[in-house]
C-alpha cells in the first residue's frame, strides 16, 4: 500500500487500457506550463553543469547533438538546390518555436552573398525556445546551448541542400539573434 | 516599418545603445548629449538596446515580439495584483 503524501491538487483516477490514452491523462494548460517550466529549469541546469566539466568542448558536444537532430529532421522534408526552398522546408523542420526569416541590411541589394563558391544569408532568429530557457534560468546567451540550435539548423540544411554549412552567431538579444548562414557548394 | 522613439527627457546620453547595436541604428546627437535614430531601416529589433538602456528610454513600435514563454504567470499575476 502507498504512502499518500499531502499536496494541492486532485488526484487523477480512471480507467486505463495499453492501446488507449485516456482523456484524464492530457492535462490541462496549466499542467502543460509547469511541465515546461521544468524542462526548462532541467536543460539550462544540464547546460550549466555540462560547461562547468567540459568547459569550451560543451559547445561541440551539444553542436554535435543538434547536427544529428537536424539531419534526422531534415529527411522528412523533400531535398533541394535552391535555398529559398531549402530556407522554407528549414522553417517546417524547425517549427513555429523558431521562427525565423532571411535577413539583409537596407541598403543591401540581395539577401544572399556569393562569395567563389560560397553563398552567405543572414538568418534573423525572432523566436527561440533555447533563448526562452536561457532566460528562464538565468544563463548568458552564446553558450553551449545556442549550439544545440546552430547544429540543428545546420544538420538540416546540409541534409536538404546536400552541401556543408556553417551557421555564425553574429549577434544576440532578448528578443532576436542574427545569424550568418554560409553554405559551401564544393562540399556537395 | 519598425519605429523607435527615444525618450529625450529620460536618456541620459550614455551611448551604450550605440555601441551595443551592431546595425549602427543610433548616433549620439553631441550638441544635446542625447541618442538619436539614423538609421531605423536596418533595426532587426533584437531589442538589445532596450535591455542595455539604464534609462528605458526608447520604444520600439511595429516589431515582431518574440514569445516569452520563461515569463511564470502566477509570478506576473501576483506582481500585477502588487504593482
Amino acid at each position: 500500500m502507498a504512502y499518500e503524501i499531502k499536496r494541492e491538487g486532485k488526484e487523477i483516477f480512471g480507467d486505463f487500457k495499453p492501446e488507449l490514452i485516456p482523456n484524464e491523462c492530457g492535462g490541462d494548460i496549466d499542467d502543460y506550463e509547469e511541465a515546461l517550466h521544468v524542462l526548462m529549469k532541467f536543460v539550462g541546469s544540464m547546460s550549466s553543469a555540462l560547461e562547468q566539466v567540459s568547459g569550451r568542448g560543451a559547445n561541440a558536444i551539444v553542436y554535435q547533438a543538434g547536427k544529428r537532430m537536424g539531419h534526422e529532421a531534415g529527411k522528412m522534408v523533400e531535398k533541394t538546390d535552391n535555398l529559398e526552398k531549402a530556407m522554407q522546408e528549414l522553417s517546417e523542420i524547425l517549427g513555429a518555436e523558431f521562427y525565423f526569416d532571411m535577413w539583409k541590411p537596407a541598403g543591401q541589394e540581395g539577401y544572399t552573398i556569393e562569395k567563389g563558391d560560397e553563398t552567405v544569408v543572414k538568418l534573423i532568429f525572432r523566436d527561440c525556445v533555447v533563448r526562452q530557457t536561457l532566460r528562464r534560468t538565468g544563463l548568458p546567451q552564446k553558450g553551449p546551448l545556442c549550439y544545440l540550435l546552430y547544429g540543428y539548423t545546420v544538420g538540416a540544411v546540409e541534409e536538404v541542400m546536400d552541401i556543408r554549412g556553417k551557421l555564425d552567431i553574429d549577434h544576440v538579444g532578448p528578443n532576436a539573434c542574427l545569424k550568418t548562414l554560409t553554405i559551401k557548394w564544393s562540399g556537395k | 516599418m519598425v519605429e523607435i522613439e527615444i525618450d529625450e527627457n529620460a536618456c541620459v546620453g550614455c551611448g551604450s545603445c550605440v555601441d551595443d547595436c551592431p546595425n549602427d541604428v543610433y548616433e549620439m546627437d553631441e550638441a544635446k548629449n542625447k541618442t538619436k535614430v539614423v538609421n531605423a531601416d536596418d533595426c532587426m529589433a533584437c531589442l538589445s538596446c532596450h535591455e542595455i538602456c539604464p534609462a528605458e528610454a526608447m520604444e520600439h513600435k511595429n516589431i515582431h515580439v518574440a514569445k516569452r514563454l520563461y515569463i511564470d504567470r502566477r509570478v506576473n499575476d501576483i506582481l500585477n495584483k502588487i504593482i
